[in-house]
């Protein structure tokens, strides 16, 4: 039998722990137990066979710490070329009967991944694809992905390993006691993750016992469709006499682990602080138990870091809103970079129930597969949102999966063969769940026939690449009913007809149904529940529209997926809440005092709401908005902050005030909109937080009470390279820079970004603030001022702007 | 895991408002004003942050001026002050997690406000998980006098310091902490200290 068939066969035995075994052997503290290889070749040698004698059907070589951030490439290559000979030599001088494989090590790097950490996911896959490369190059039979924690390092390790051998990957990851990974991966999500990019065997070692992993696994054993495996720890650590031990004996390890052998569990070993005698006991217990014959799920499933949603149960609701179509401000947004915009979206959608986001940020003048792939990593950070990556550019749609970590909606497909030749080979390589347009070179089929045989031609061509009928939702697309009026009609007949005949999912973007008509959520809504009800599986939408909401979740509602009403009560709930921050709400109720005089007093206690129904009031009132700024802001502005100055009033007040401002400047500019300027600048301030450092609090209030006064402020956000900013000082010719730092160590940063500054754009002044700094050490560093605190700064640019 | 670590998970720490304030630059006698978005973050971060700690115990000896601390060596005056009659440390590193950055990185997009509060909170919960974990060390040494915590960056003692923390507590693989070239932990809400162990005097 093949190795890959007798892992699917099962029981399989792994190794148990090496260092444990290499400690006993004289690995002193603070020695990396890979230098073994070349320095202790026969102690390493001799563990490798007590294994094979005790059952191991593989044994990972010792190269678990090999990686090129620790060691050079050529110590890499001597290390890894050590390690396999070791483990040959174990494997053939092995008293024992049984196949015997040698599994390339391969464990974390030590770097965590951006956007938590500094590393580069191409950098990531850089390292292992070395690791990778070498340790084929030597003929070991499997790479065995072992101990990580972070879903996203993983996903760099296996698609290296994928890229760069055709031997089996077996990827076993690293759990909390929270049956999570350190950065948030669970279980179901991981699987997805892992079997989308082509794991033939996921899995769980190290951190805990048998009992506390066993719950895990069987999480793992309920979604995954390649073989299981298992390699717990010997218990917990426990320290006596100043030795650590673990606290699980062979006898109870073997017990835990074999009472899983009848639920699926078929590849099993040990790992901390287990021994050739675990292995031997485990093989014992198992005895002559056979794992059930390994089934597929039939599970339509995306994920994202944390988070995997089951499509066909209930339908789902995909935000429609971060699409630059006909979307002027998002439009201009990702033409200036604006990211903090797109993921507000993000946000808001999220806030308002949506499951899944469409993005899409294709508009001309842009660099789609850069700013897709940036956008991607950004919202992954901020929402755990599974993504529906939209584009038509190949390239851009490649780039994007790459650094997608999950398994991702992929929007789109469609009948043209030569879309067809592009996007099929990158699903079958990235994972994902496919949308699949039925329209092909003719165009879209007038009739409910036509795109079924379409539906049925793209899922043959799927199926040369072995990509499942399950992985593909249909979208049978929506068209303008004012154009075409039974254009609904078809769209709704080919969902049916192609949801009975293929058994395939389905996904509509409902909101064009309604194109160039008044009250489109009227007639979008009633189309949504139509659709919802011939069976679609998934609904392209506006979530923060009420009306298209109400339908979706009514349906769920009178559909019985709603236990007691529940969720239809918490939106009812919520109904009146949004109309009162609607713009046509009248003012908030409880305000005493109206107009301007009114407004003062809220900027001053910091009342958002209020703020902006007052302006609005006296601007409706016919009041000028710059008169307004000038008589009632700005003052209670400055009362604000000389009272922060006086220390009479406090960081948080003085921002609550600047968010209050903020909120009538909003309405000021709502109604000057398409009139001259509404406020005139004072100037433009660029400002960033220095090269190394991430903080950004300060700089953010910064801002925000920059912005008050008056002045248009570039912020460039954080780490930013000296570079970076003198490109934005000279493109803007600003006469003020601002810079932050938190950090001694961000200090030289900070200093060398003002030399640049000064050499190169004279004309700008440059002020600098943060944690570490005092008047002292800025003026050492030669900068033109020094901000204390967010008001200082504010004085200071005024200062600097008036000379 | 390598020999003598031991790993804590410390949970979730409750919330302190006080003190959440505080750490906002907010003072004591100071009204919290009537809006600040204070629940709200409370809200957005419930559930986020389970803190976990890695610590280690270390023989203290003097060496030459400075201090063989086990894991490193300085010469920093005012920890040797601070370790004055201690024969052995405690070295530590506690976190609240990345998915508390996250919850952070979410709320600084929404507002500026909303931003100051979650990093306030932030530095509630990886203090009060450091409180915790002091708690559970004081008792398991009930024989002995543990000194405060004491970090890399204070007085004269190096930040550069952390690296060797890094590697003492293996701390990507226990607790997920890494270090940037400029020294920045990740996840930021982390701490880690050195806390000094002597006899008690009874």
């Amino acid at each position: 039998m093949t190795f890959m068939e007798l892992l699917k066969k099962g029981p399989f035995f792994l190794d148990g722990g090496f260092g444990t075994l290499v400690q006993k052997a004289g690995l002193k503290p603070g020695e990396a137990p890979e230098s073994w290889n070349l320095t202790h070749p026969d102690e390493v040698t001799k563990i490798h066979r007590a294994y094979f004698e005790a059952g191991s059907n593989m044994v990972a070589c010792n190269t678990f710490g090999v990686h090129p951030e620790r060691y050079s490439l050529k110590e890499c290559e001597e290390m890894i070329r050590a390690a396999v000979i070791c483990a040959e030599q174990a494997r053939a001088e092995a008293y024992a009967s049984q196949e015997r494989f040698i599994a390339l090590d391969v464990g974390p790097c030590g770097k965590l991944l951006k956007p938590l950490g500094p590393l580069d996911f191409e950098d990531a896959v850089k390292g292992f694809t070395e690791v990778v490369r070498i340790g084929a190059s030597y003929g070991v039979d499997c790479i065995f992905l072992e101990t990580m924690n972070d879903g996203a390092e993983t996903r760099a390790a296996l698609l290296a390993a994928k890229e760069n051998c055709d031997l089996p990957v077996l990827v076993s990851n690293a759990y909390g006691a929270d049956g999570k990974l350190m950065t948030g991966g669970s279980p179901e999500s991981v699987v997805a993750m892992l079997e989308g990019l082509g794991a033939d065997a996921v899995g769980v070692n190290c951190s805990l016992g048998p009992d506390a992993l066993a719950p895990i696994v069987e999480r793992y054993l309920a979604v995954a469709s390649v073989p299981v495996l298992m390699k717990p720890n010997a218990g917990l650590p426990q320290e006596k006499d100043g030795k650590t031990y673990y606290n699980v004996g062979p006898e109870e390890f073997s017990a835990q682990i074999a009472a899983l052998v009848p639920k699926g569990l078929r590849i099993m070993g040990g790992c901390c602080g287990t021994t050739p005698d675990y292995i031997a006991a485990l093989k014992q217990a198992v005895g002559g138990q056979v794992p059930p014959a390994l089934v597929k799920k039939e599970r339509t499933v995306i994920a994202s870091r944390g988070c995997a949603l089951e499509l066909g149960k209930d339908p789902m609701i995909i935000g429609e809103r971060i699409n630059p179509t006909g979307k002027k401000r998002l439009r201009k947004a990702l033409e200036e970079g604006d990211m903090a915009y797109v993921l507000n979206e993000a946000i808001s959608q999220e806030e308002r129930g949506a499951e899944v986001l469409d993005v899409n940020v294709g508009t001309p003048g842009v660099d789609e597969p850069a700013l897709l792939a940036q956008a991607v990593q950004e919202l992954q950070a901020v929402t755990d949102l599974p993504l529906q990556l939209d584009t038509a550019d190949a390239a851009a749609m490649e780039r994007a999966l790459r650094v997608y970590n999950g398994k991702a909606m992929i929007n789109s497909v469609n009948g043209k063969q030569e879309v067809m030749d592009a996007v099929f080979p990158l699903v079958k390589k990235y994972g994902g769940v496919l949308v699949a347009l039925t329209l092909d070179e003719e165009g879209i089929p007038a009739t409910a026939e036509g795109r079924l045989a379409i539906a049925e031609r793209i899922l043959k061509e799927a199926g040369k690449y072995g990509i499942e009928s399950k992985d593909i939702l249909f979208d049978t697309l929506t068209m303008t009913v004012s154009a075409d009026g039974t254009a609904a009609q078809v769209t709704l007949d080919a969902l049916r007809m192609i949801r009975e005949k293929t058994g395939c999912g389905t996904v509509l973007g409902v909101s064009n149904v309604s194109f160039g008509l008044p009250e489109r959520e009227v007639l979008g809504s009633a189309f949504l529940t139509m659709a919802l009800e011939r069976g679609l599986s998934a609904a392209i939408m506006n979530p923060l529209n009420d009306r298209m909401m109400g339908a979706m979740i009514s349906f769920r509602t009178l559909t019985g997926r709603d236990e007691n009403c529940g969720a239809y009560i918490r939106f009812a709930g919520e109904l009146p809440a949004m109309q009162a921050v609607s713009p046509a709400a009248p003012a908030a109720a409880g305000a005493k005092e109206t107009g301007a005089k009114g407004l003062r007093r809220a900027v001053v206690k910091g009342l958002c709401r209020e703020a902006g129904s007052l302006a609005r009031e006296a601007l409706t009132a016919g009041q000028d908005g710059l008169e307004l700024v000038k008589n009632e802001i700005i003052p209670a502005l400055d009362e604000v902050g000389q009272g922060f100055e006086a220390k009479k009033l406090f960081l948080p007040q003085l921002m609550m005030s600047a968010e209050a401002a903020e909120a009538a400047f909003r309405e000021i500019k709502e109604k000057t909109a398409g009139q001259a300027e509404g406020q005139p600048s004072k100037g433009r301030v660029v400002i960033a937080t220095v090269k190394g450092d991430i903080h950004d609090i300060g700089k953010n209030i910064v801002r925000l009470l920059l912005e008050n006064y008056g002045f248009e402020v570039t912020d460039l956000g954080k780490d930013v390279a000296p570079e970076t900013v003198l490109e934005a000082v000279e493109r803007l010719h600003a006469p003020v820079c601002g810079l932050s730092a938190l950090m001694t160590t961000t200090v030289p940063a900070m200093a060398e970004t003002v030399a640049l500054l000064h050499e190169r754009a004279p004309w700008c002044r440059v002020m600098v603030g943060g944690a570490v700094l005092t008047e002292e050490y800025a003026k050492e560093i030669h900068a033109d001022g020094y901000g204390r605190d967010a008001m200082a700064a504010v004085r200071l640019a005024e200062q600097f702007v008036q000379q | 895991m390598q020999e003598g670590l031991h790993l804590e998970e410390l949970g979730e720490i409750p919330f302190d408002e006080k003190e959440i304030l505080r750490y906002a630059m907010l003072p004591s006698f100071a009204p919290a004003p009537e809006e600040l978005p204070l629940q709200e973050c409370l809200k957005a971060v419930k559930g986020a942050a389970q803190c976990r700690a890695v610590w280690r115990r270390y023989p203290l000896k003097a060496d030459g001026e400075g201090l063989d601390l086990g894991f490193a060596r300085t010469d920093s005056k005012d920890l040797k002050r601070h370790l004055e009659g201690c024969g052995e440390i405690l070295l530590f590193a506690c976190t609240a997690g990345a998915e508390t950055d996250r919850r952070i990185a979410r709320a600084k997009l929404q507002s500026a406000a909303k931003g100051l509060l979650m990093h306030a909170i932030g530095a509630q919960q990886v203090e009060g998980g450091c409180d915790r974990l002091c708690e559970g060390l004081a008792e398991q040494f009930p024989d002995r006098q543990l000194t405060d915590r004491y970090s890399p960056g204070y007085g004269d003692l190096p930040l550069e310091m952390q690296r060797d923390v890094m590697k003492a507590l293996d701390c990507g693989r226990t607790v997920g902490i890494t270090l940037s070239e400029s020294l920045l932990m990740t996840p930021s809400k982390s701490v880690t200290a050195i806390i000094g162990m002597k006899e008690k005097n009874i």
